[in-house]
């Protein structure tokens, strides 16, 4: 078996101590990480292109269509009303002349508003308490009966009562929300500070000095990212079916907006006779909260690191 | 006393007990009436198994933990108990920790470069940024590290060299006194070595002072040079270290060194380990107390077992 | 004379991890014989547990045996898939005990129970009979008061015996081959020792043969009678436990010996080995240990060592025992090894040798 090996390889090698030292990896970096794990499904590359798409022309169509809820300019034209979609008119036309296409992207318009606005300042207030809770003992002690308090209170009923009492509107809707949610945010991350506030490494930044309010920034919420991101993509589509079923009760945006809600309200009674207005402005709905939800949830995972290479 | 007269005591426990809190139960004791002193520039050594109380004293003496009753002083000065900002943040200055677990004690999420900066950026102990990073390039070649490390990422590195980032960012701070909480028990075994040697190195070069938290004797041999034995909360021996094992005394001493195998065949398989038949509750009692048998060896027992121990020992 | 009971020959082990390969065991052959205890000493990544996972088909789901086989009882056990062909092996002839009692036991079932299911499912016994017996082998483990405490719940037992009660539930089949797979890497010394005790007791008393997995090279001075070490995925030397201590031929050997704290002088360096295990989801040439070895060859970078034999049970995958290599001593540090620790025990010195 001793095949031909020449003698000098017998000889020593050179051995380089500091080499040993090396990284040889590329570096790595966090969100760059995050990047290449998000855009790896194909799927969820396409789901983020059309939610995007679906968001940012339902914010800009309804500035150039002219439509608005209070004003129907054929309401007297027969002809226009209750015409099935085509390719003059895309979702058709309903009861009182107005393109069905014009109405749906208009109420998803302030749908989405709403829960947008609603959910960025029920995350920034609740993370906020939520981090000084978890830190906090003390705090801890009497916030956890407010808590559960609250959290006993059926919601839906909180927000019909608030909403009858501080009327309809864009910026009373949003107000009802922060109020309702933002203590359940808040309990959420208490919880998740409190799993990781008593880990080696939070202790070692107490034995170095490091003040609570950095420790929250640097040490606790950047691994709360992927949670917060979890909990804020199911909030969104959450916040938009609230808002829907509220105006559809006739609370919520009130008659002076466009609404989703409100038009599936007054659409439902065409159900069987005129089926398209009711199911489309359904369709959309449904398209715009499940394909949130799900880029929410890739993002999710994506910002997980044990999901990364 | 005797050759200690002249030594200086940087760190001194007085009666510590520390208890926790079981929910409005009985209050659990996880260390009573604790006493030792640790001496300017040695390394002292903790040693006990799980639940002896060794981690819990470290931590106090970090201020992590509260004592229930007891004192303990740094230099002379309070540090138990409430503190001033001031004095907080001279405690800080001075005494330092290594973390355990190498995977646990560092921020992932951080860079090299931040998790070694964080106290220097607390006390804003550097003069510019070019201060700062200096100091830390420093740091990380005195652990042996390179400089390139620190834009890098926790995880990007092994066990051993997670370690040494956490020595270098205690000893950044400039402590006297080092508190290392079984600072090797997570690596393997031939890296041990190397974290080891880093130690030594680095309190000689510093002057620093060591209290060295840790169960595997072997380790604690090579590297302490007094030993207190700790066993469910109670401190049962304190001697130099070629002393306490050449005259271990204690009863649980006696089964804790006998019960380390030894990694030598022929000596391993004619011995039989020496069982402590109160290992479930401390031996304890109204005449029991910190007796010095030998000169500066102290075990914990009652007037009967000391005069045994001495004879025992040949004093 | 004892003979051979399990023969692995070129085990070759890799897992999938996303879309790469990871060679776990990189071509292993062994003998074990009846009887006998053999330890696998190895650091982390060395490939310990996942080769003695492959004798009772508990690699995980991303794992294949890629080439060898495992003759037992004149079947390949590499060649048994589904979980019916291991049933009549796993847990009865080869049992294993792992690292952490924890995540061995159900914590939401009684340990009798847990001990009783086992007896029930491989021998054809009545309940009561199996509880007999399940009290039986708890009083044998050392379980005081054995049948009180057949009803009580994991979390009320102590680490120590949560393990005993692991060895029992593993013994209660009788199997031929128990591997203890760092059992008391996760226990107090004391308790360590014990556990070392009870198993050697129940291997005289029972006669199977074990294979005792650890990093610790005081435990393998205790339990071991035949020694394998094994580094990157392969078993760079193995011989008797004799051998391996006062004898070793491979770098790496030296290395874990050297590293010994008990070798330490105070005031001095502790050896150590620099550097990082090898990343085996890349082909290594050569030796796998040549990176990190400051006496390496420029073949050890090359060409992959064949096995040299030193004697009949002594045998080193290292090209310093080719005769054209240099003539290389093994460290100061680990010559006159057991001169060494016998000092350190001798009278005066602790860790007495039995006598009071």
């Amino acid at each position: 078996m001793m095949e031909r090996i020449e003698d000098n390889l017998f000889e020593f090698a050179e051995f380089d101590e500091r080499e040993s030292e090396h990284i040889a990896a590329p570096r790595y970096s966090y969100w760059k990480s995050v990047w290449r794990t998000f855009i790896r499904s194909k799927v969820t590359v396409f789901l983020s292109i059309f939610v995007i798409a679906l968001v940012a022309f339902a914010l800009i169509q309804p500035m150039h269509s002219g439509y608005s809820p209070t004003v129907a300019p054929n309401i007297n034209n027969s002809e226009m009303k209750y015409l099935p979609p085509s390719s003059e008119h895309l979702f058709g036309t309903d009861n009182i002349g107005n393109e069905v296409w014009d109405v749906v992207w208009a109420g998803a318009r302030n749908s989405i508003l709403v829960s947008f606005v609603s959910t960025a300042i029920i995350m920034v207030i609740g993370i906020l308490v939520g981090a000084v809770w978890g830190f906090s003992k003390k705090m801890d002690k009497w916030m956890i009966e407010v808590y559960n308090v609250v959290s006993n209170v059926p919601y839906l009923l909180l927000a019909m009562i608030l909403s009858y009492v501080l009327g309809a509107g864009l910026g009373s809707l949003i107000f009802v929300m922060v109020c309702i949610d933002w203590i359940y945010v808040a309990y959420f991350i208490r919880t998740q500070v409190m799993i990781i506030r008593d880990r080696e490494y939070n202790l070692a930044s107490k034995c170095l000095g490091t003040k609570t309010f950095t420790m929250i920034i640097k040490n606790i919420l950047p691994y709360l990212v992927s949670v917060i991101v979890t909990y804020i993509s199911r909030e969104i589509p959450s916040l938009i079916s609230y808002e829907v079923f509220l105006s559809y009760m006739g609370l919520g945006l009130g008659t002076n907006y466009a609404s989703l809600g409100r038009t599936i309200s007054q659409y439902k009674s065409f159900m069987t006779g005129y089926p398209h207005l009711f199911w489309i402005p359904v369709l959309v709905l449904a398209a715009i909260a499940i394909s949130l939800y799900v880029v929410g949830q890739k993002l999710a995972d994506a910002t997980d690191p044990r999901t990364h290479r | 006393m005797s050759e200690q007269n002249n030594r200086e005591v940087l760190l001194s426990l007085k009666n510590v007990e520390i208890s926790f809190d079981n929910g409005g139960k009985q209050k659990f004791k996880a260390v009573q009436d604790a006493n030792f002193d640790i001496y300017k520039g040695e390394t002292f050594a903790l040693v006990g198994e799980s639940g002896s109380g060794k981690t819990t004293i470290g931590r106090a003496i970090m201020r992590i933990n509260e004592l229930s009753a007891g004192e303990i002083t740094f230099e002379g000065k309070r540090i138990s108990g409430k503190l001033s900002k001031q004095e907080d943040t001279q405690v800080i200055r001075n005494i330092q920790m290594i973390f355990q677990d190498p995977a646990a004690s560092l921020n992932e999420r951080a860079t090299i470069e931040y998790i070694i900066s964080e106290g220097l950026y607390n006390f804003h102990l550097y003069q510019n940024e070019e201060d700062r990073i200096a100091k830390v390039d420093r740091a990380l070649e005195e652990v042996g590290l390179l400089p390139e490390h620190k834009s890098r990422y926790p995880h990007e590195f092994s066990g051993g060299q997670r370690q040494r980032v956490g020595i270098a960012r205690a000893l950044i701070m400039e402590p006297k006194l080092v508190v290392a909480d079984e600072p090797i028990s997570a690596l393997d075994v031939s890296i041990r070595a190397q974290v080891l040697n880093l130690m030594n190195k680095l309190k000689n070069e510093k002057s620093l002072t060591y209290l060295f938290i840790a169960h595997d004797l072997s380790v604690v041999r090579f590297i302490a040079d007094r030993i207190a034995v700790i066993h469910l909360g109670r401190i049962v021996e304190i001697a130099e270290t070629e002393e306490l094992f050449a005259y271990p005394l204690h009863p649980y001493t006696v089964s804790l060194l006998s019960a380390v195998p030894m990694p030598d065949p022929i000596i391993e398989k004619q011995r039989e380990p020496i069982v402590y038949a109160d290992a479930t509750e401390e031996k304890t009692g109204p005449d029991y107390a910190m007796r010095e048998i030998r000169p500066e060896h102290y075990v914990y027992c009652t007037p009967e077992q000391a005069k045994r121990y001495a004879e025992l020992a040949g004093q | 004379m004892s003979e051979i009971i399990i023969s692995a020959k070129d085990i070759e082990v890799q897992f999938r991890v996303r879309e790469n390969y990871l060679t776990a065991i990189r071509k292993v052959s062994l003998d074990l014989y009846t009887g006998e205890t053999f330890a696998i000493v190895g650091e982390s990544g060395s490939g310990k547990s996942v080769f003695t996972k492959t004798f009772t088909g508990m690699l995980e789901s991303n794992g294949k045996i890629t080439n060898g086989s495992i003759m037992y009882h004149g079947q390949d056990l590499t060649k048994l898939k589904t979980e019916k062909e291991w049933a009549s092996i796993r847990g009865v002839k080869i049992a294993t005990v792992f690292q952490d009692p924890m995540t061995s036991l159900n914590p939401i079932r009684t340990i009798g129970s847990q001990i009783t299911e086992v007896i029930e499912k491989h021998q054809k016994l009545s309940k009561s009979e199996a509880k007999a017996q399940a009290i039986s082998i708890m009083g044998r483990v050392g379980i005081p008061n054995a049948a009180e405490r057949f009803d009580n719940y994991p979390f009320q037992y102590s680490g120590g015996m949560r393990q005993r009660i692991v060895i029992a539930i593993a013994l209660s089949c009788h199997p031929e081959i128990l591997i203890c797979d760092e059992p008391t890497t996760a226990l107090d010394v004391t308790i360590q020792a014990q556990i070392i005790k009870l198993i050697k007791d129940l291997q005289k008393e029972l006669g199977f043969t074990t294979i005792y997995i650890t990093h610790d090279l005081g435990v393998v001075a205790n339990v071991a009678d035949r020694v394998g070490v094994m580094y990157g995925g392969q078993i760079i030397e193995y011989g008797t436990v004799n051998e391996i201590f006062y004898d070793p031929q491979h770098p790496y050997t030296w290395a874990l010996l050297s590293a010994l704290p008990q070798l330490g002088v105070k005031g001095e360096d502790l050896y150590y080995i620099t550097g990082t295990p090898p990343s085996l989801f890349n082909k290594i040439d050569g030796d796998a240990f040549a990176p990190r070895n400051p006496k390496a060859l420029k073949i050890d970078f090359a060409k992959e060592p064949p096995f040299f034999k030193v004697s009949d049970t002594h045998y080193a995958k290292t090209w310093l025992l080719d005769p054209r290599a240099p003539k290389v001593e093994k460290p100061a540090a680990i010559q006159n090894l057991h001169e060494k620790i016998a000092r350190m025990t001798s009278k005066g010195g602790a860790f007495h040798v039995r006598t009071e």
